[in-house]
Order: structure tokens, then C-alpha cells, then sequence
């Protein structure tokens, strides 16, 4: 890490340091109603509570068992489509302002749809977490493509290469590192929904866990739910921030 | 390069055409299916949609409902421009500033925010206060980050320029610094135009009792497909047209970006 | 009262150094540089490509502090930019690309601190003079290069000063443009009675510009030697033809040799303004 990255995460750690000690103070001082805004200590217990006895840990299987199904549903459509559609300098002019269109629009507008449709279980946040996982996919799949500098297709083409050794040559080395940051964003992009529609219609994970607690005026276990949810977003964020710099590295080595 | 794809017979296709036969064929399909095999109950077919147009637009209720959603959009997408530019402007400017100041601004936005959609109506209630905050939280910062962005693209052979000719910092503010945020902020205020759309919808969607977001639940919940299908066309609409005069106005911005070099 | 022969440009002992980086320590371009020159003289600098010229350039316009020594302009010490003096052309990239090049004038004139009244009309002027009337309300991108490297000029012209410090102005034109602009810029020379500095990288257009060529040796820069060419300006192809053209470039290329032999084997580097961060707030002292 660079000095300028060091000093960056030392304002980053200072930041959370000044806020739960301005969150103590406020605590102690007795400010803020603790409906609003529980003690940081009893959060800090609860959320001690709920690790140690493993309540937290029976609602994050199902939300992380509806992201990765959610997630397998969006790579394979979104790799398959993008590629298909990545091939061709004229499906692409033909799609990508399509997709991009439906993109705009907040999908999540759709999500009465889905739970008209597959109910209030994990069905509904399987499918709307994979709608929204697929977008950023495809659009990177296709985009990353059609940013493959024109000289390198020049060059294969120059020296006969057919269309496959063209596309597993030139096309698909080229275009990964865009293809893989889309990948990313897909996966983040489908948590935070399916956290959002378990919040807005579920009966189980973490998201209606949040809500549930919220509705019964316990603030600080909800708070130690957020805190929770925030720390495995951070964790995965992280974890998939050193998966694409790896696979960069290799990729540029290779 | 041209894309038009040329067949054997010659007969040239432009992507254009192609995508909007796409489109009608996707509507006829849907309709055709509306009629056949989906059930009524669910989904409804394009021609029912549009009938339902009359229907929900006279409810006096709906139109209230969609006239509060657009206020909160604005609202919060206004407040998520000015605070934006008010905040980005000031951290881009100077090195220390970036130094000090970005860290944190990517600190909080990489905290995914429907988990804290719940405090928002904890603190700002049911009402359209907290669907305004959650779309704040949202749009600015695409806003920011690309204001921070634009400043980060002047021209040092520009700077070298203006202060040869005696420009002070106001006025190389004002003369360089500016027009080349200019084209940035538009990409931003673009950005978080669907980013604000998206955290209003959201909230709607979460809890309350009015805007879009609720009655399309009321809708979903009375099993009356058509009626919900036509709100989220009006809402789609509006996104549509507020993403595209977004978008012109940023093309006309950058114009000298994009064919300068 | 100035008087053309006077001196308009003192350079006493000016040494440049700049800090590189943490490891690589103090990088020094200029060693006690001392230079004299005369009201409407025009006088080239060359030396090899990252010698320390364009510092040097932008020391006497104030861009740029020099580390020891000091420049005067009619006697007075510089010490920033001096717009109502000293107007710059620099290579290229400097008109702003969103304005017209009626509006890059007149900006220019803004930035000189002539009234808002008198601006248009002086822009205009400027510009019908260097040809460029008909392209007032077009953009940069939709001119040519050397349409572009004019307008820069007129720009500079529109702030009528006396020095007139043009930085390597056409390196990026092609070479039939280059010595057109060239022949153009000494036709002015001899009507305006400018005094210029003229940084370049070809052997024939300084011997063609110049009255006095200022050889620089490698980094730290120093002066080599100074090579006097005679001839009144304006200057055309016949002069070029001349024997003497001939004889004067290839004197000045036998001079420049070894210092490009230096350069090539080794101490390449760039020059520290081209290495400024793009930061408002910045201002290299």
C-alpha cells in the first residue's frame, strides 16, 4: 500500500473513532431519546449477544442462500447474453441502449411484481436479486468487449486468425478486467436488493429481521442488526476487492 | 464504422430499427400471452395497460400520489445537487482538502444504505421528510464524486496559461477551473438522477401512505395487474424524460470534450 | 522612453533546481545562466530536448521562482507574471477548448484587466491582423493546428506588450506549416518591433528567426555559445536559400552534438513544469 492509501485509511479509522466516541458521549449525556438512538454500549452487547448465541448467524444463511442462488442465476445470463451479444459490433449498437434504458428505470419499482408472482419466500428475493445482479454483468460483459482497442482485432485479423481464436485470444483477454469489475458490482449490487426486499416484504434474513426489530420499538438490537449487516458488506466488498486485483495481477502477467 | 448489417440480398439493417422491432415484438408476444396462457390475476396484457390509463388517472387519489412522488424526487434530487456541488467544489479544489476530505466521503458511501432505510423513517417519520432524505442519501454522491472528478481533469498547460496572463484565483476559477467541472457534473447530476429515483422509490416502497411506490402495492395486493402496470409506466415515463433532459443538457456541456480530442 | 537597442531583458546568474522526489534528491536545470537582450531583438533558444530552455522560458515570464539569481525587465526585478509586459505562446493545448477563439481573446484580455468595454474591439482587431477574421466564432478543435497556433498568437498579440516569450510555439506542426508560420511571424517582427525569446527544437527555424542564436548545453543548462545571424527581417524562402543559411546551421549543429550525445546516453529527463500536478493550489516556488 502507497503512503496516500495509509493515510487515507488512517482519516478513515480516525472518522469511526471521533463518531462512537461522539455516540458514547451522546449515550452518557443523555441527549437523544434511546429510541432513537440506543446507548453504544447496549447495541455493543446485543450485537455480542447475537454473534455468541448465533441467532445472527440463522439469518444470514438465508440471506446469503438467497444471494448466491440469485448470483449463480445472474452470472450465467449475464456472461451467457453478454457474450453472445458482445460479439457482434451490431448487436451490441442494438442492445446496449436497450439495456442501459432498463437499467435507468429503478427496477425496483417491479418488486410488487415478483412477490405477486413467487410469493413472499426466498423465491421473490432470489429472482429480484438476480434482475438486478444481471444488469451491471451485462452491460460490462458487452462493454468491455467493444472497448477492445480496434488495433489489437486489426493485428489478429492481419495475421489470420479465425473468429473463435479471435474471441479466446484477443476479445476475451482484453475485455476480462472490465468483465470482472462488472462481476463485482453485480454481486454487491445484488446483496443490497436482496437485503432491500427482504426489508420491504419478507418473512426471514437479515433485512426483515431489521424491519421487525424496527416495528417493535427495539432499537438497539436493530441497530446491532445494521451494524451487522454493514460489517459483512464490508467484508465481502473487501474480499472481492482483492479477488479482482489478484485476478487483474494474473491477468496482466499471463 | 459503419454498423449496419448488410444480408445477401443486400437489404441493409440499421441497430436502430432492429431494436425497435425488438421492442414491438416483445409487446405482441406479451400480448398474445396476456390472452393465452398467463392468468388475469397477475399479469395483464399491453392493450388492458393502456385501458387502465383513463381508469387510474381519474382517481384523484393516484394523481395526488403521483404528484407527491414527483415532489419528493425534486425536492430531494435539488437538495442532493446543491450539497453536492457545495461540498465537491470545496473538497476538489485543493490537495489537502482531497486528501483529508474524500477518505471519508467514500467511507460513508461504501456503507450500503437500504440497511439503514429503517432509521431514516425512525428519524424523519412516514411522511414525504424521510423519502426526501433516503433520496438525498442517495444522489449525492454520484453528484459529489464527479464534481471531485471534474476538478481533478483541469488542464495544466490551461492554468499555466491564464496565470501567464495575470489571472487571479477568482478568475482562473472562474474562467478554467469551472467550465472543466462542467462537463463532470452533468455525468453526475445524470448519475444521481436515478440514483435520487431509486432511494425515493425505495422508501416509498418501505413504508408509507402515499406516492407511487405505496399504490403499487395497493394495486399488487388487489390483484388488479393493469392498474399497477400503468403506474409504473407513468413512473417510468418520468424517469425517461428526466434522465434525457439530464442527458442533453450534459451533451451540451461537454460538447468541446467530446470532439476536442 | 525606451529606445529599440536598449536593454529590455537582464538574466543575472539564474540557477533552477527543482526537488525531484524523496530519492532522487535536487534535480538542477539551469547553472548560473547570465543573458542580455536588446529591445526588438529576437533571440533563439536551442539546446537539447529536456536541457532546461522552458524553464528558463518560464523564469523570465515570472512563471516559475529561480532558485538563485534574478531577471529584470527594464530594470525591474521580476518576481511573478508581468501580463502587461510579457505575453507567452505556448506549444499547444492552451486555448480553451469549450470557447470560441473570438472569446479565447477576449478571456485573455479579462485576464490582463482591460476594461469589459474594450475588449471585443481590440479582440477583433487582433485577430483581423494575423488572418483570422472569418474563424472568430469557431472552436478550437474545428480550426487546423496552424490555425490554432495563430489564434495563440493573436491572443498574445491582443495584450500588446513589448516581450513577447514563445515557447517551442509550432513543435507540433508539420514542417511545410512550421516554416510558413515562421516566415509570417518574421514578416511581424519587422513591422511590430517586438522584442521575442524563441524556444525551439530545429536547427533551421532558429537560424532562420533569429538574430542571435543562444546555444544551451545539457542539463544543468548553461550557455554554450552564442551564434549572431545577420540578416533584416522580414526574412523569406531567399534567405534560406542562402549559402550562408546553410553554413549557420550546420555550425550550430556541430556545436549542439555533443551535448545531444550527452543527453541521449543518459540524463533524459522532463522538465519540471510539464511534471506539475494539475491542482489549482499548487504553485511550484
Amino acid at each position: 500500500m502507497t503512503g496516500t492509501a495509509w493515510r487515507a485509511r488512517a482519516i478513515q479509522i480516525g472518522f469511526v473513532v471521533v463518531c462512537v466516541l461522539g455516540w458514547i458521549y451522546v449515550g452518557n449525556a443523555r441527549l437523544i431519546s434511546p429510541i432513537f438512538l440506543p446507548r453504544f454500549d447496549r447495541v455493543m452487547t446485543e450485537l455480542l449477544r447475537i454473534v455468541s448465541n448465533g441467532t445472527v448467524f440463522v439469518y444470514l444463511g438465508v440471506t446469503l442462500f438467497e444471494l448466491f442462488a440469485a448470483y449463480a442465476l445472474a452470472l450465467a445470463a449475464g456472461l451467457t447474453v453478454g457474450f453472445l451479444i458482445g460479439r457482434s459490433r451490431f448487436w451490441v449498437a442494438v442492445f446496449e441502449p436497450l439495456l442501459n434504458g432498463i437499467f435507468a428505470v429503478p427496477i425496483v419499482i417491479f418488486l410488487p411484481l415478483f412477490i405477486l408472482f413467487l410469493g413472499i419466500g426466498i423465491e421473490s428475493k432470489i429472482a429480484f436479486g438476480a434482475t438486478y445482479a444481471f444488469f451491471p454483468i451485462v452491460l460490462n460483459t458487452i462493454g468491455g468487449i467493444g472497448a477492445v482497442d480496434a488495433r489489437f482485432v486489426t493485428v489478429a485479423q492481419s495475421l489470420g486468425a479465425t473468429r473463435w481464436q479471435m474471441f479466446k485470444r484477443v476479445l476475451l483477454p482484453a475485455a476480462l478486467p472490465v468483465i470482472v469489475s462488472g462481476i463485482r458490482i453485480g454481486f454487491l449490487i445484488g446483496f443490497f436488493s436482496i437485503i432491500g426486499s427482504e426489508m420491504i416484504a419478507g418473512l426471514d434474513g437479515l433485512g426483515s429481521q431489521i424491519v421487525q426489530l424496527g416495528e417493535g420499538m427495539n432499537t438497539a438490537a436493530m441497530f446491532a442488526y445494521i451494524l451487522f449487516v454493514i460489517l459483512i458488506a464490508a467484508i465481502l466488498n473487501t474480499l472481492l476487492s482483492l479477488l479482482q486485483s489478484r485476478f487483474n495481477r494474473v491477468a496482466a502477467a499471463s | 464504422m459503419n454498423l449496419a448489417m448488410t444480408d445477401r440480398a443486400g437489404l441493409r439493417l440499421s441497430p436502430g430499427w432492429v431494436r425497435a422491432g425488438i421492442v414491438v415484438l416483445a409487446v405482441v408476444a406479451w400480448e398474445v400471452a396476456g390472452h393465452t396462457i398467463l392468468d388475469p390475476e397477475f399479469i395483464s396484457p399491453p392493450s388492458a395497460v393502456i385501458a387502465a390509463f383513463p381508469r387510474i388517472l381519474a382517481d384523484s387519489d393516484i394523481r395526488h400520489a403521483i404528484l407527491v412522488s414527483f415532489y419528493e424526487l425534486l425536492a430531494a434530487f435539488g437538495i442532493a445537487t446543491v450539497a453536492g456541488i457545495a461540498l465537491g467544489v470545496p473538497i476538489g479544489l485543493h490537495r489537502f482538502t482531497l486528501r483529508s476530505a474524500l477518505p471519508l466521503v467514500l467511507l460513508i458511501y461504501s456503507i450500503p444504505q437500504v440497511t439503514v432505510l429503517p432509521l431514516f423513517v425512525l428519524y424523519f417519520g412516514i411522511g414525504p421528510a424521510s423519502k426526501i432524505a433516503f433520496g438525498v442519501s442517495h444522489g449525492i454522491f454520484p453528484i459529489l464524486l464527479n464534481v471531485v472528478a471534474g476538478a481533478q481533469t483541469v488542464e495544466p498547460a490551461h492554468l499555466k496559461a491564464a496565470r501567464s496572463m495575470g489571472a487571479g484565483r477568482l478568475l482562473i476559477f472562474r474562467r478554467v477551473v469551472l467550465p472543466h467541472m462542467v462537463p463532470s457534473l452533468f455525468s453526475g447530476l445524470r448519475l444521481g438522477m436515478s440514483a435520487t429515483l431509486l432511494g425515493v422509490i425505495l422508501a416509498e416502497l418501505y413504508g408509507s401512505q402515499a406516492g407511487i411506490g405505496y399504490y403499487t402495492q395497493v394495486f399488487t395486493n388487489s390483484f388488479d395487474p393493469a392498474g399497477m402496470f400503468a403506474l409504473v409506466a407513468v413512473l417510468a415515463v418520468m424517469a425517461i424524460i428526466l434522465n434525457e433532459i439530464v442527458r442533453r443538457a450534459e451533451r451540451r456541456a461537454s460538447f468541446w470534450r467530446v470532439t476536442a480530442r | 522612453m525606451a529606445f529599440a537597442g536598449d536593454v529590455a531583458i537582464t538574466v543575472e546568474k539564474v540557477s533552477h533546481a527543482y526537488l525531484k522526489g524523496a530519492q532522487a534528491g535536487l534535480l538542477q536545470t539551469l547553472r548560473e545562466v547570465s543573458l542580455e537582450i536588446r529591445r526588438g531583438e529576437m533571440v533563439c533558444l536551442i539546446g537539447p530536448s529536456g536541457c532546461g530552455k522552458s524553464t528558463l522560458l518560464n523564469i523570465i515570464g515570472g512563471l516559475i521562482q529561480p532558485s538563485t539569481g534574478v531577471v529584470k525587465v527594464d530594470g525591474r526585478v521580476i518576481r511573478g507574471p508581468t501580463p502587461n509586459e510579457i505575453a507567452f505562446v505556448f506549444q499547444d493545448n492552451t486555448l480553451f477548448p469549450w470557447s470560441t477563439i473570438l472569446e479565447n481573446v477576449k478571456v485573455a484580455l479579462e485576464f490582463q484587466g482591460v476594461p469589459a468595454t474594450e475588449r471585443e474591439g481590440r479582440a477583433r482587431t487582433t485577430l483581423a491582423a494575423v488572418g483570422l477574421k472569418d474563424f472568430a466564432d469557431h472552436y478550437p478543435h474545428q480550426l487546423s493546428g496552424g490555425m490554432k497556433q495563430r489564434a495563440s498568437l493573436a491572443r498574445a498579440l491582443a495584450l500588446q506588450t513589448g516581450i513577447l516569450l514563445m515557447d517551442e510555439p509550432f513543435a507540433a506542426l508539420d514542417e511545410q506549416t512550421r516554416t510558413y508560420l515562421g516566415e509570417e511571424l518574421s514578416r511581424l517582427l519587422a513591422k511590430t518591433g517586438k522584442t521575442i525569446i524563441f524556444v525551439t527544437h530545429s536547427l533551421s527555424e532558429a537560424v532562420f528567426l533569429a538574430d542571435r542564436v543562444i546555444v544551451m548545453t545539457a542539463r544543468p543548462a548553461a550557455i554554450k555559445a552564442t551564434i549572431a545571424v545577420a540578416g533584416a527581417h522580414p526574412r523569406g524562402p531567399a534567405f534560406m536559400a542562402s549559402p550562408r543559411f546553410a553554413e549557420q546551421r550546420n555550425e550550430l549543429y556541430a556545436l549542439l552534438r555533443d551535448e545531444i550525445e550527452k543527453t541521449v546516453g543518459g540524463l533524459v529527463g522532463e522538465e519540471p513544469e510539464e511534471a506539475a500536478p494539475p491542482m489549482l493550489a499548487e504553485q511550484r516556488g
